[in-house]
């Protein structure tokens, strides 16, 4: 059999010797080729805030934190954390997570349980010291009154800019509220106070002194002796009404649920409490678990209940009556017992007064939980205009991580007061929202979130323990994957795969904003694929001047 | 050793491929070439055939696979038929321009609108000035050994070639033929060696922009190369012959014709086969007519031709591709060609089929009989 040699055609003049001469291939490079000076649109970094970060009243990066969750970097996350939230642990439990409420993956499938994830990690860092970058040691002394949550959130952003910090409150610990009003079934005790324990000794610019109470009075002297005053003294006083005031069958909730929390006895079997928000459910139930007999009064509906969804379900579940659209009408002292008028609620100039008279019921105790005011003294105090206000006491009351916020915030406006330099922010200036419509949910599969698991009710009522149990680091890491990290780059190089000029360069360690994807101008064409693809709606386009 | 077998065409062509052994293969499923594909995915996931098969969402993605397969340096196929490859248009112009050999078989078949499925060339015809080489096969075994020899040709060229079979005439009917041994193709074709290829340690560029100077001489080069291709695939066909034993070339002449007769018909494809059939009864009603088919249609080969139709007083041609308001498409590149005869003969340009419209031997027959009513100018239809 004969084959062909190549050499046999070499009397085809296109082809010399296979040498090839007429084929369009050069070995020059295109680089000379400045393509890019044909466009008129460019690519541009534009990272933006997610929602589930607006809805947060601390603006937590959380799309950055629940990344390095995933990546299974939890240092790494509870530092991004804390460096806005000092209190974790805490907020991953009481909060009502708004976040979860602007999660774009609500529009997907089901939003990614922000709460949940934050508590772990809160846990995960209850032992670890905070870290923050040193700042230089200044001269300057701040006095905060109140340890609750706003009270320790200035002092923590003020410790961290080198200013030393002395904290007046007046109760034996710090806490406020997280302390005196919030249930151990949300919010353990020793969890709350690792987590206290492990602030305070993480700044040693903070001095803490309990059973410390600041007058009014004592203000102007005080004034003298720190730079500033920060104020967050809370409202630690339930509301109750002036003809009720004088009951001793009568108590605030606040005063109950601060007894119970200390571990002390509670007299009477049979209680009453009105009032239809967190405060009326928590000493509702707390009263519950230490085996009294308990119903709700509330004058509105069910749906008009100001507590959260949450705390109404598992409320009911436990067995706790509410009676909707009623009032206590009247009470009297029956020997050893109240004798409670219950009448329907009836609305009359905007307001709600007693209705007709639905029954009579005995009780041993009322428990009012209708609202709080702020301690004796600084109800009508003048305060001097230069002692800023910080939490409950400033904004009225309102959640945990808004009165974090706000003390973080009053930090900042006291810096910026005794430095006369303008107010400092953690959280930066907000670039806009990849809301869902910017964001490509052809790049995500749909995954259930995880479920934690709720102690049974029956389980609930014999005791304290937590009601939510926490997530192992697999479910953590599992759940905290199915963020879709809003308006954050996480270099997946989507838009490196789609660039048909091959003018994309990923480089994921080349820091948090405009380095992680490069742009090659000289070549980019301005096509405008990167940015219709990103899956994160972070590249956009604009005029390429 | 060639194994006798009996295979559809579809078949057939997969087992030409089969044998060439192409390190790539992308094709999108397109009536009637689809069998081809199929008959070569299950070679691919039997392991009879370790190609890397990749699937794709168009023709435009299949042959720009192949593109990118072969700019790499692997020997690929791709196959398609009527709107698949028009679809492939564009990057049919760019492949023969970036001068990277290819084969791909095309079943021909008529282009919408109306929707219709059946045999007609126009889908080729329409690709003649793309660049590619054009070979029609008659039979299924023709067309396996096309594919073999197209390879050849093709990495010698540096050209794509186009093989085509008639759609559902040669792809869905069975035929008997020769299956050649691994051994036998393997001497025939050795494997492609890339003169240049994609290689990020040896970084070229192919098909960069070229200034109009550059573009001209390399589009002159492209011209020459074509036209010295036609001695070139003799040249394969004729060693193929010498191993294979079976003989090809660009213009046949069909025994059943009489080479005295003074008119000839000019047949394309599977129509041949028919075509031999009408002469043959015709010369028992004592009409003596010659045949030829045109197996090559690019490069065009004019020196064959005019060598054989020498002498010959009338030209009928069976065209089953139309230009539009010129008329059969072959008829005009036999116009051209034969215009350079000092005793030009009468061309008759005869619309034989379009869409699958049957034609039977007495369809020729009867066209052979009223010849000296048909047209000299004008197109002739049924």
């Amino acid at each position: 059999m004969s084959t062909l040699e190549i050499a046999q055609f070499k009397h085809i003049s296109a082809i010399h010797n296979r040498d090839f001469n007429g084929l369009p291939i050069s070995s020059t490079s295109t680089a000379v080729n400045l393509t890019g000076s044909w466009k008129f649109f460019r690519p541009k970094m534009a990272e933006k805030g997610s929602p589930c970060q607006s809805a947060c009243p601390l603006r937590i990066p959380i799309a950055g934190y629940l990344r390095q969750l995933a990546e299974q970097n939890p240092a790494a996350a509870l530092e991004t954390l804390r460096e806005i939230n000092p209190l974790p642990a805490v907020t991953g439990r009481v909060c009502p997570h708004f976040c979860e409420a602007a999660c774009n993956r609500l529009e997907f499938d089901e939003a990614v349980k922000i709460g949940d994830l934050e508590r772990w990690l809160g846990d995960f860092g209850l032992d670890r010291p905070h870290r923050f970058a040193p700042a230089p040691e200044t001269d300057l002394k701040v006095a905060v009154v109140g340890a609750g949550p706003a009270g320790l959130a200035a002092a923590v952003f003020l410790a961290r800019r080198g200013v030393a910090v002395e904290i007046f409150e007046r109760g034996q610990e710090a806490g406020g509220l997280l302390a005196s009003a919030i249930p151990a079934y949300r919010l353990p005790r020793d969890i709350l106070r690792n987590e206290l324990d492990n602030l305070l000794s993480s700044y040693p610019a903070i001095t803490l002194h309990c059973d410390r109470n600041i007058d009014p009075g004592e203000l102007t002297a005080l004034a003298k002796e720190f730079a500033a005053i920060i104020l967050a003294t809370g409202l630690p006083e339930s509301i109750i009404p002036a003809a009720w005031q004088d009951n001793p069958r009568v108590i605030g909730a606040l005063k109950l649920l601060a007894t119970i929390n200390r571990g002390m006895e509670i007299e009477g079997d049979r209680f009453t409490v009105v009032g239809g928000g967190n405060a009326a459910l928590d000493a509702a139930r707390s009263l519950l678990r230490r085996g009294k007999k308990v119903e709700i009064v509330y004058r509105r509906t069910l749906a008009e209940m100001p507590a959260y969804e949450e705390e109404k379900e598992q409320a009911r579940a436990e067995g706790i009556t509410i009676h909707q659209e009623t009032v206590v009408g009247g009470l009297e002292n029956r020997g050893e017992n109240l004798q409670l008028t219950l009448c329907r609620a009836q609305k009359e100039n905007g307001g709600i007064v007693a209705g007709e008279v639905l029954r009579r019921e005995d009780c041993d105790i009322l428990v009012v939980a209708i609202g709080q005011q702020a301690a004796d003294g600084y109800l009508q105090a003048k305060l001097p205009e230069t002692i800023l206000r910080a939490g409950d006491f400033a904004h009225g009351a309102a959640t945990v991580a808004e009165a974090l916020a706000s003390g973080r915030k009053a930090a900042a406006q006291v810096w910026s007061r005794l430095n006369d330099c303008p107010v400092p922010s953690e959280t930066g200036e907000p670039l806009g929202i990849a809301d869902f419509t910017r964001v490509h949910p052809d790049y995500f599969h749909p995954r259930p979130a995880v479920r934690p698991n709720l102690l049974p009710a029956r389980e609930r009522r014999a005791g304290f323990a937590e009601i939510r149990t926490g997530l192992s680091p697999a479910e953590t890491c599992r759940e905290a994957e199915r963020c879709f990290s809003c308006g954050t780059c996480t270099t997946c190089g989507i838009c490196w795969f789609f660039c048909p000029e091959v003018a994309i360069a990923i480089a994921p360690d080349a820091g948090s904003d405009n380095g992680k994807v490069l742009f090659d101008y000289d070549h980019c064409k301005g096509c405008g694929q990167c940015a219709a693809i990103c899956p994160r709606g972070v590249i956009e386009m604009e005029e390429d001047l | 050793m060639q194994q006798e077998a009996i295979l559809l065409g579809s078949e057939a062509v997969a087992h030409g491929v089969r044998l060439c052994r192409p390190e790539v293969i992308s094709a999108y499923p397109i009536t009637p070439q689809t069998h081809i594909i199929e008959t070569l995915s299950e070679m691919v996931d039997d392991g009879e055939l370790t190609s890397r098969f990749i699937k794709v969402e168009s023709e435009m993605s299949a042959i720009a696979a192949v593109l990118g397969a072969v700019s790499a340096g692997s020997r690929s196929f791709t196959a398609s038929s009527s709107q698949g490859l028009a679809m492939m248009h564009e990057l049919l112009h760019w492949y023969a321009g970036a001068r990277l050999p290819l084969v791909l078989v095309n079943a021909n078949r008529a282009l919408g609108a109306p929707w219709n499925i059946w045999s007609d060339q126009s889908d080729s015809f329409s690709q003649r000035d793309t660049g590619w080489l054009q070979i029609y096969c008659e039979t299924s075994q023709e067309a396996l050994d096309t594919i073999i020899i197209a390879y050849r040709a093709s990495e010698l060229l540096m050209l794509p070639i186009m093989v085509m079979i008639d759609g559902f005439i040669l792809s869905h009917t069975m035929e008997r033929l020769l299956v050649p041994d691994q051994e036998m193709v393997d001497d025939f074709l050795p494997p492609y060696q890339a003169p240049y290829k994609l290689d990020p340690d040896k970084p070229l560029t192919f098909g960069a922009a070229a200034q109009p100077d550059l573009f001209y001489e390399l589009k002159k080069t492209m011209s020459a190369t074509m036209l010295e291709a036609g001695p070139l695939l003799k040249e394969c066909e004729r060693s193929f012959a010498a191993i294979f034993d079976r003989a090809y070339e660009p213009v046949i002449h069909c025994p059943e014709g009489d080479e005295k007769a003074d008119t000839a018909l000019i047949c394309c494809g599977a129509t041949t086969g028919t075509a031999r059939e009408a002469v043959k009864r015709l010369r028992q009603e004592n009409i003596a007519i010659d045949l030829f088919k045109m197996r090559l249609l690019r490069p065009f080969p004019q020196t064959e031709l005019i060598a054989a139709l020498e002498g010959k007083k009338r030209i009928i041609i069976l065209n089953r591709a139309l230009s539009y308001g010129v008329g059969g498409t072959l008829s005009q590149e036999l116009r051209a060609a034969l215009y350079n005869l000092d005793r030009r003969p009468v061309i008759n340009d005869v619309i034989i089929s379009l869409g699958g419209r049957e034609v039977f031997p007495e369809t020729i027959m009867d066209i052979v009989k009223r010849r000296k009513e048909l047209s000299p100018t004008a197109s002739n239809w049924l």
